[in-house]
């Protein structure tokens, strides 16, 4: 049975939502989809009904911040802080290196959090959202 | 992108220390695993490298990925017994601000501890102050 330590993860990012590339040292990700539910239960039932709605997904990125620049990695730490997004930046979140288990999808950057504590390195918090289809291949 | 060389970090720091002591008023400096017959009465010091753990830092496997690898400096002030500490703290402040909260060639030294007094020297007949001082270097694979 094959198993997965997180550091075989990836993520890869392109702000024109067609050519993703590496973010430089990232340190974690995480996603969460989840299904809107709509009661179906009806006058007589004994048990509550439920159906699935709209399916969203959010999530976070977290990576060490390298001063990189001119490149995707900077453009990522930076989107939070555009105006007028689109949502169209293509996001790939990988589960192991060999690059085929991945989450893909088109989103955004909502929000980031950057800091600086004395004895620690520095990191970046890039928090996310989806726009449209999610596309599982794990 | 390569594996960190455990000897150009131990260059590094070895010759951070002897530069500032073969400046006048020179001390002799000894480093790990080396043979020295101290003279008594004088001053000289002992410095020690010891690399210890090492951490993920960054995502993926062998390539493309970071580690942190830490270490302890220690370094052996010997002087004089039986005259004060004045010339053995003398000697301390010039090892502790070489390495206090500063960078050189990408190894990241804390804040250093000492010259912390020792018991029981080896060899006896030195007063003994120990400056002890972490470091980390990352490692890009």
């Amino acid at each position: 049975m094959a198993f997965y330590r997180g550091q075989q993860g990836s993520v890869k990012f392109d702000d024109a939502g067609s050519s993703a590339a590496a973010i430089a040292s990232t340190r974690s990700w995480s996603m969460n989809v989840s299904k809107a539910t709509l009661e179906s239960t009806t006058l007589g039932d004994t048990y509550a009904g439920n159906v699935g709605g709209i399916i969203s997904g959010s999530g976070s990125v977290e990576l060490m911040y390298t001063a990189s620049s001119s490149d995707e990695t900077n453009v990522f730490i930076e989107a939070a802080n555009t105006a007028s997004d689109a949502g169209g930046a293509l996001f790939e979140l990988y589960l192991d290196t060999t690059g085929t288990k991945k989450i893909s999808f088109d989103g955004l950057i909502t929000s980031a959090d950057y800091s600086a504590t004395v004895g620690e390195l520095e990191v970046v918090t890039c928090n996310f959202v989806t726009n449209g289809a999610i596309t599982l291949d794990i | 992108m390569a594996a960190l060389d455990l000897n150009t970090v131990r260059s590094t720091i070895e010759g951070r220390l002897q530069t500032e002591l073969d400046d006048a008023p020179v001390i002799p400096v000894i480093f790990h695993n080396m043979p020295y017959t101290p003279t008594p009465g004088t001053s000289w010091c002992q410095c020690s490298i010891s690399f210890s753990a090492s951490d993920y830092l960054t995502m993926g496997d062998d390539s493309s990925s970071s580690n942190n690898v830490t270490g302890l400096l220690s370094i052996d002030i010997y002087s004089a017994k039986g005259v004060g500490p004045g010339d053995n703290l003398t000697i301390g402040k010039r090892v502790r601000d070489l390495y206090n909260r500063v960078t050189v060639s990408g190894v990241h030294f804390d804040s250093p501890t000492g010259p912390e007094v020792m018991a029981s020297p080896q060899p006896e007949g030195y007063f003994l102050t120990q400056v002890r001082c972490t470091f980390e270097v990352f490692e890009d694979l």
